[in-house]
């Protein structure tokens, strides 16, 4: 047995929340109305907060808000309220960057827990021992630190350490670029980033233009723009090093992406703290992981400093990509059939897979559909109905049906 | 009496006294493994060299300890310290809080410089309480919000009137790994520096280089020279020129600047002369102008 890591995940609403501590998060992160970074990512108000807490809180799971803007003279505004409104609400902790906001958040919300955020880059244990002696309680590793810096850490400090695990990631040091601020007049560090990385971009020599060169050759143009993360190979290495938390980026990113994510890591870490000796890594939780997959993915930083494979240039190979078709409300063992909400087309004749909480998936062809009142459809096609189909295997509640992108139905006959 | 402090990059002991006698009141030195973009090989003996130098005119020597830095600089970093506090130098510039941590237990007076991370009072408050005895504010920052911060705070705030700021800073090597993916000679990558052009803007031009710490791009030029009168009735006195690009022409810029700032306090300066001197001083590659720095804080969103 190993201790356990706490898998942290992203939720961009009330409804993603529940799903991914359903999926098996330990905990989640969220945004307020202010003083965040995703300005359009859902945010939180006080009152779904609340829900969310309760709901989490019954589940042993917690809830953390992100508030990791790098404010200018008179964001701050209004912090010391913000801060302990969560705190009364019983949020778990604050994620923040800022010295201003994290004295803000220690010295007005006195009992509410401080993380430092990813923003704010900290890459050595001298670092966590300053903000550990401040009173934070955890660190959120800049992205670039590897496996070897973050043993040594934890070695030299004893303050909890939480790095990101999976998704998309920024080129740069995080918070060390204004690219969109100086190109669009959006503040990357106040939730207004262009993601301007990720442009093609001309690209000069001593005062030639190569660019004309390079377009002559039919050459790439220069881009800045990173595969996503995916550590779920290395979840043992992670552990033995004992980082504290596995965090998963993603606020902005789909209920389907959320489950499926918990799904896997839940089941890769459960399996190899309950018994790490005997722990192999079964490829389905990869071949999993790939079906919310929107980038190609690699292990970032942790083994070495991105080469170009890591580096997204060209046309973006093809990654299969699936849809969130239906969520299960109910399931009748006696008929077989499952209960769904709608929430994109299906027909009659397409495959399809349920996937459940505890890694539970089987794939379906869809071979009846009715509505409510037991009539035959052809397809769901209305946002959130209400229908009924026969599964070959049991399903329950908030198990998810995705289906294929872009791939014809099958017709039966 | 008002004392405004011209604050510049110098790359060898020689230009450092050139500078000197150009008006330069603090050299900003460093080298790539503890300080972030910087030009020139200043070895310890070399920072010896030109504090002894700055010291024998009056003038002082700041020198970069502003990187990220990562376990093996932070074990590195209180040896290079005791080193610097043994030569003299005046003061560091950081921006890491460990490094600012070790900094202090050395005993050696530091500028809060954690580049695009600096935007307020209350931040540069909050590390003026851990010992800053000045603050470089991001170069995002508009003049408006600068004069604000400036009012807030008894410390000094460094203003950019001169040269380019980084706008990127990635640990990969970007422009390595592009040269690998076109199949052109990698070596060739960290020798020089590149220009990028934005989509919308052909015309544009971003230099980009590489070193130890990774990739790096810049602004264009930006200049505040029409705005030096502006910076001294609200009291932003310390005013940092960066030489990255302007090679040969930089002593004549500082120069400039220094005739800028006895015409601001004796009331001849000319702001249209001013500005027309240093256009004709500007290496024509670059594009002077003034970035963030006149926008309206709400203009940004």
């Amino acid at each position: 047995m190993k201790q356990r890591p706490e898998l942290l995940a992203p939720a961009g609403n009330l409804e993603k929340l529940k799903m991914a501590i359903h999926y098996g998060a330990d905990a989640v992160y969220i945004g307020g109305q202010q003083f965040g970074l995703r300005s359009r990512a859902g945010n939180f108000s006080y009152d779904e907060m609340r829900e969310g807490v309760a709901f989490a809180h019954a589940r042993s799971a917690k809830v953390y808000v992100a508030a990791n803007m790098v404010t200018h003279e008179g964001d701050i505004e209004g912090a010391g309220d913000f801060f302990r409104t969560l705190r009364d609400i019983g949020i778990d902790a604050v994620i923040v960057s800022d010295p201003a906001m994290i004295e803000t958040c220690l010295s007005e919300a006195e009992g509410l827990p401080v993380h430092l955020s990813t923003q704010a880059s900290a890459t050595n244990y001298e670092t966590l021992r300053f903000w550990k002696e401040e009173g934070l309680e955890r660190v959120v590793l800049a992205r670039e630190v590897s496996m070897d810096e973050i043993v040594q850490m934890k070695q030299e400090v004893d303050v909890e350490i939480e790095t990101f695990v999976h998704g998309a990631m920024c080129i740069s040091y995080s918070g060390r670029c204004t690219l969109s601020n100086h190109m669009t007049l959006r503040d990357a560090n106040r939730g207004g980033c262009a993601q301007s990385c990720r442009w093609k971009y001309g690209f000069f020599e001593e005062g030639d233009l190569l660019t004309e060169e390079m377009e002559a050759r039919d050459e790439e143009p220069f881009s800045m723009s990173s595969v996503d993360l995916s550590m779920v190979r290395h979840i043992p290495d992670l552990v033995d090093a004992g980082v504290d938390s596995l965090k998963v980026e993603g606020r902005m990113k789909s209920i389907h992406y959320v489950a499926t994510v918990c799904n896997v890591y839940r089941q890769v870490i459960d399996a190899y703290c309950e018994d790490p000796e005997n722990f192999e890594f079964d490829p389905a939780w990869e071949e999993e992981i790939w079906k919310a997959a929107q980038r190609e993915l690699a292990s970032g930083f942790y083994y070495g400093i991105p080469t170009e494979k890591e580096q997204l240039f060209g046309k973006p190979r093809s990654i299969p990509q699936y849809a969130f078709a239906a969520r299960v409300i109910s399931y009748d063992e006696a008929s077989g059939m499952a209960t769904l909400e709608q929430r994109n087309l299906f027909s009659i004749g397409e495959e399809v897979e349920f996937f459940g909480p505890g890694f539970v998936r089987f794939s379906q062809v869809i071979e009846t559909i009715e509505d409510v009142d037991g009539q035959p459809l052809q397809s769901a096609n209305q946002a959130m109905m209400t229908i009924r189909v026969k599964v070959d295997e049991p399903v329950a509640t908030d198990f998810i049906m995705r289906k294929r992108k872009g791939v014809p139905a099958r017709i039966l006959v | 009496m008002m004392m405004i402090q011209l604050v510049t990059t110098a790359q060898s002991v020689e230009q450092a006294e050139a500078l000197i006698k150009a008006g330069t009141d603090r050299l900003y030195i460093g080298s790539s493994r503890f300080g972030l973009r910087q030009k020139g090989d200043w070895t310890i003996d070399a920072v010896r060299e030109v504090t002894q130098l700055a010291h024998r005119y009056g003038k002082e020597v700041t020198v970069a300890v502003n990187n990220l830095m990562h376990n093996e600089h932070i074990q590195e970093l209180p040896d290079y310290l005791q080193a610097l506090k043994a030569i003299g130098v005046d003061d560091v510039t950081a921006g890491d809080p460990g490094a600012i941590r070790l900094i202090r237990q050395a005993k050696i007076p530091y500028w809060y410089d954690a580049q695009t991370l600096v935007t307020s009072s209350k931040q540069i408050q909050f590390w003026a309480k851990r010992e800053a005895i000045g603050a470089v504010v991001a170069r995002e920052v508009t003049l408006e919000e600068l004069v604000l911060i400036q009012q807030q705070i008894g410390l000094p705030v460094e203003v950019q009137v001169y040269g380019p700021t980084c706008i990127h800073h990635s640990k990969r090597p970007l422009v390595t790994n592009y040269f690998n993916e076109l199949g052109r000679p990698s070596e060739e990558a960290k020798q020089r520096e590149f220009y990028m052009s934005e989509p919308a803007d052909a015309s544009s031009r971003y230099p980009i280089y590489e070193d130890e710490n990774g990739t790096h791009i810049f602004s264009e030029d930006l200049t505040l020279m029409a705005q030096l009168p502006t910076l001294v009735k609200h009291g932003l006195h310390t005013w940092k020129l960066d030489g990255w690009h302007a090679g040969e022409q930089f002593v004549e810029i500082v120069q400039l600047f220094t005739i800028a700032r006895a015409n601001l306090l004796n009331g001849q300066f000319d702001r249209i002369e001013m500005e027309h001197r240093l256009r004709e001083l500007q290496p024509e590659a670059f594009r002077l102008g003034t970035g963030l720095l006149l926008r309206k804080p709400e203009e940004i969103k």
